[in-house]
């Protein structure tokens, strides 16, 4: 018989005895039905769908109830879900490859040299090494005009190496010169997934190839983050960069390595072995004439292999903490929301406290009535954990947009698979587990004789779930505080950061980043052409002192090396090492920063002059401790030839998350280097986009071939350094506002529930003389009573994690006692406003009505 | 009168040994073979109705009542039978069992 069948057979029996009996005999049939068919729905999964129905209808009675436990699990699910999936795309997940834990990475960045020493070198230990120069914005024009995409120049062996087979034609060959390999996504895009692409020709920049195959749907490269469109051959790259021959150029470092180690090959051993091979390569494209210094350290090198199974990210080291930050904070979010719906449960089964008792009276079981609660809490958990899963996608892609939103966005391979889909479903449960099983095992305890007894409106709770209410709402207010600890911290961090002391005056500067290597100006040239943008930018109306120099201010570029100086004494290595600058004349007072002695460069200092520098505080303590450095020299190890120390200048803070490094300033005339790229200083009366925009015309009307980088203000520079951290301080913010708001409601709702409760006790208080404010002080206490040990904990619990956002903020310990105290009083001033409210009707009640209500 | 967890079960089945009856008839039968001191809630007797066919020691099928309405019979089966026996045999032991140490009534008689 279908359960259909036996209802309506059922349905039709009890009519039958009605009409016999009379409906007074047989007493309340409705629930003697239910539970015969709790009794033929013996079966388990009979059983869970009579539940499933039942606890339907229940919600369906309390929509209120069931949409803000649903939303509010679902928002917790969902981001957690959003984060889970980010860390399982950046951090986790293996590249789509052939066996990937045999993929090894070396340490970094390779020539085009070495790459094939080690290709051709080390068949011992690896199977094959390839390369490749990172992905990189390139016009690709597939016929119908140029349009933006992403290039990677790779080894030929490249997709043979990772054993990923065309979905279509053939992939890159060794001997390839002009061949490219589209990914899936550029093909569906460019050409609507047409098998005839293959063979045509497709423009990267100016240059053409021929489509020789399509890469598999699910394969992005080996960047993670960093997808390409088309991948095409090394062999390649004179055509794409004109006039830079870096294949020729055994010393010039543009590739990564990947190499798959042989069967049986550990990390270690294939280092081990490998680590000779790559001292005789670096010793050899270095040349004869190495000083002594560098071939020892280079000796002291060990080549280290590290397993890259996951792929390469820049994104993955930056990430990885933030991202375990978030995932924390939505953890004890998702934690609050299954808190939230737990009290709304303890409430709920005090309401039901006639329906439940009334079914263990005529026989259900307890656990029968635990199956049915906690059918109702997995109902709510799985709608949250459906909405969850619906808002995690686009969740996790605003947040990377969100990122990301200066610069590149990140190609990432964000999607729901089993992975994500098997945490949403075990959060799921546990939310249910959570939300549901305390307050099942307590509404199922109901004592029978008095919750027949009363009525519903005077039924007090037993001390007992008086208890675990309280409990509910103290654990509430403790990850509540942990969470506004949280985004006070990273406030904080933040508004010290943009207010620390950077050494420099940013009102007003621009930095204008010329690509002057780029347009072919080298030595005595691209001093000419810097001596002539200088004074064509400083003869712009509105324009204050101009300079210049190699890295810039706030650019995250920087250089190094290994510095001596008069009467220094330490061995070669860490102690010696200093960061430098190449700048140009009157450089620091036009950044604004502050001399402590000497004097700045001027135009003196050229090529013919003696050779200066100038030196900041700490490399002054460091080189010249308790002397005076002015008039005493330094050198570059590497040569030894002196420059003379005319200044110091107090620190320039380029990264205001580092300490204050030692640096060293030399004027960029008096250097044979040629600027990676000129980055011009200029100070501006009105940093307007329109005097942005004339300053790059004015370098246009200099030498129209010649790119600009960049145009930027000192300020914007500066925050987007600090991007990752307004990221933290946004998001934690958020999650303070939202946990500060459910502290709120929970403390209102214990309050507003203690006064119910306690409504009669307090009429006879009243009516015995007990004055309003002492009425108010009562419920106050019994609010402070759950708030305290919650802020207590709570605090503990900041301090415990504390160590999660080492790291991550900077000019504050994590456990700062300003940021634990004020989120403290900032959370027991809301949770004693929030139950202010209550107290207050409390304090109103007349005494008369609150005791006929007994 | 409370009720013994099993012993509704336990009396549906000796009350069906006499012959087969509806549902109420049951409750009916109960209460008049108790002397009218048990009164049987339609509400639990149903479910256990349910409970005892799905065992398999009553069967149903719908017959006319003795007022000429049609209703559901239940009857023992051979199951049934064998259950009631050994449910008979363990109640006798339990009640004797707890007479023994209740003994005579505490107080009044000296």
């Amino acid at each position: 018989m279908t359960w259909r069948d036996r209802e309506r057979d059922m349905q039709e029996e009890l009519k039958a005895l009605e009409e016999i009996a009379g409906h007074k005999a047989l007493g309340n049939l409705t629930l003697a039905a239910e539970d015969a068919r709790a009794v033929w729905r013996w079966g388990w999964l009979d059983g869970l769908l009579a539940d499933l129905r039942y606890a339907l209808r229940v919600l369906r009675r309390q929509p209120g109830f069931a949409a803000v436990a649903v939303v509010s699990l679902g928002l917790g699910i969902g981001a957690n879900a959003a984060i889970f999936s980010l860390m399982d795309t950046l951090l986790w997940r293996q590249l789509p490859v052939k066996a990937p834990e045999r993929l090894v990475t070396m340490d970094c960045c390779a020539s085009y040299y070495s790459w094939r020493q080690f290709q051709a070198r080390s068949k011992d230990v690896l199977e094959d090494v390839l390369a490749t120069a990172g992905t990189e914005p390139r016009d690709l024009d597939t016929g119908g005009g140029p349009e933006a995409g992403r290039m990677e120049l790779v080894s030929g062996n490249f997709f043979s190496v990772l054993g990923v087979s065309p979905a279509l034609g053939r992939v890159l060959a060794p001997d390839d010169r002009d061949a490219a390999v589209l990914s899936y996504a550029y093909w569906q895009r460019a050409y609507g997934g047409n098998p005839t692409a293959i063979g045509r020709t497709i423009r990267v920049g100016k240059v053409p190839f021929t489509i020789s195959g399509v890469a598999p749907r699910e394969f992005f490269g080996v960047l993670v983050g960093d997808a390409a469109d088309v991948w095409v051959p090394l062999a390649a790259q004179p055509a794409l960069y004109p006039g830079q021959a870096w294949l020729d150029k055994p010393n010039t470092n543009f590739l990564e390595l990947l190499a798959r180690l042989r069967v049986g090959v550990t990390v270690e051993r294939a280092s081990d072995a490998l680590t000779p091979l790559s001292h005789a390569i670096d010793l050899e494209r270095a040349g004869p004439a190495l000083p002594d210094w560098v071939r020892k350290e280079i000796d002291h090198e060990r080549l280290k292999l590290v397993p890259a199974g996951k792929g390469l990210s820049y994104l993955r080291r930056r990430f990885s903490k933030p991202l375990r930050v978030l995932l924390a904070m939505v953890a004890i979010g998702l934690l609050l929301a299954c808190i939230n719906v737990m009290s709304l449960q303890f409430a709920r089964a005090d309401q039901r406290r006639r329906e439940l008792t009334v079914r263990l009276a005529i026989g259900a079981g307890r656990w029968r009535l635990i199956r049915q609660l906690m059918t109702e809490a997995l109902f709510l958990a799985v709608g949250g954990g459906l909405l969850g899963l619906g808002l995690s996608r686009p969740a996790a892609a605003a947040l990377v947009s969100l990122i990301w939103s200066m610069g590149k966005t990140p190609q990432l391979p964000l999607h729901i698979d089993g992975t994500v889909l098997l945490f949403v479903t075990a959060l799921s449960v546990a939310a249910a587990l959570v939300c549901g099983l305390i307050p099942a095992l307590r509404a199922s305890r109901a004592e029978l004789a008095s919750g027949l007894q009363q009525g519903s409106r005077s039924a007090t709770a037993g001390p007992a779930s008086r208890w675990w209410s309280r409990a509910a709402a103290s654990v509430q207010l403790s990850l509540s505080l942990v969470l506004i600890a949280g985004s006070f911290l990273f406030a904080f961090n933040l508004y010290r950061l943009t207010h620390i002391d950077t050494g420099l005056n940013r009102s007003g500067l621009v930095m204008l980043d010329v690509d002057t290597r780029g347009a072919g100006y080298r030595g005595a040239e691209n001093i000419e052409f810097n001596r002539r943008l200088l004074a064509r930018l400083a003869a712009m109306p509105g324009v204050g002192r101009v300079s210049f120099s190699e890295n810039g201010v706030f650019s995250g570029r920087n250089s190094n090396d290994q510095m001596g100086a008069d009467g220094f004494q330490a061995p070669d290595g860490k102690e010696r090492n200093a960061y430098y600058d190449l700048v140009g004349p009157h450089y620091f007072s036009t950044i604004g920063a502050r001399l402590a002695s000497g004097r700045d460069f001027d135009e003196k200092d050229n090529a013919a002059a003696p050779k200066v520098a100038i030196v900041n505080r700490e490399f002054a303590r460091h080189f010249f401790p308790g002397r005076d450095p002015l008039g005493q020299n330094i050198y570059h190890q590497r040569d030894r030839k002196p420059w003379q120390v005319i200044g110091v200048v107090e620190e320039i803070r380029s990264d205001v998350r580092q300490k204050p490094q030692r640096y060293f300033y030399v004027p960029q005339w008096q250097t044979q280097q040629d600027p990676w790229t000129t980055r011009f200083l200029l100070r501006v009366g009105n940093a307007r986009s329109g005097t942005l925009a004339s300053l790059r015309a004015a370098v246009r009307a200099e030498d129209k071939s010649t790119r600009v980088i960049s145009v930027d203000t000192a300020d914007t520079l500066l925050n987007n350094t600090l991007d990752l951290d307004r990221l933290i301080a946004a998001l934690s913010f958020g999650f303070g506002l939202l946990a500060l708001t459910l502290a709120a409601v929970g403390a209102y709702g214990l309050a507003a529930y203690n006064v119910t409760r306690r409504t009669g006790e307090i009429g006879i208080r009243m009516a015995l003389g007990a004055t309003r404010p002492r009425v108010m002080r009562l419920v106050i206490r019994e609010a402070w009573l759950a708030a305290a040990p919650g802020i207590v904990a709570g605090t503990v619990a900041a301090v415990a994690l504390g160590r999660l956002v080492a790291g991550l903020v900077f000019e504050m310990k994590p456990a700062d006692p300003l940021v634990l105290g004020s989120a403290a009083l900032v959370l027991a001033a809301v949770a004693l406003g929030a139950s202010w409210i209550p107290a207050r009707r409390a304090a109103r009640l007349d005494p008369m009505v609150a005791l006929r209500n007994e | 009168m409370d009720l013994l967890q099993g012993t509704l079960d336990m009396m549906v089945l000796r009350t069906l040994l006499m012959g087969p009856l509806h549902g109420y008839g049951i409750a009916k039968a109960i209460r008049a073979s108790s002397g009218e001191s048990l009164e049987i809630e339609f509400g639990s007797l149903y479910p256990a109705l349910k409970r005892l066919e799905l065992q398999g020691w009553i069967a149903s099928k719908w017959d006319t009542s003795e007022t000429n309405r049609q209703a559901k019979y239940y009857r023992l089966t051979a199951a049934g039978r064998k259950r009631l026996a050994s449910e008979h045999s363990k109640w006798a032991e339990f009640v004797n069992a707890v007479t023994r140490v209740m003994g005579p009534a505490p107080g009044g008689e000296v």
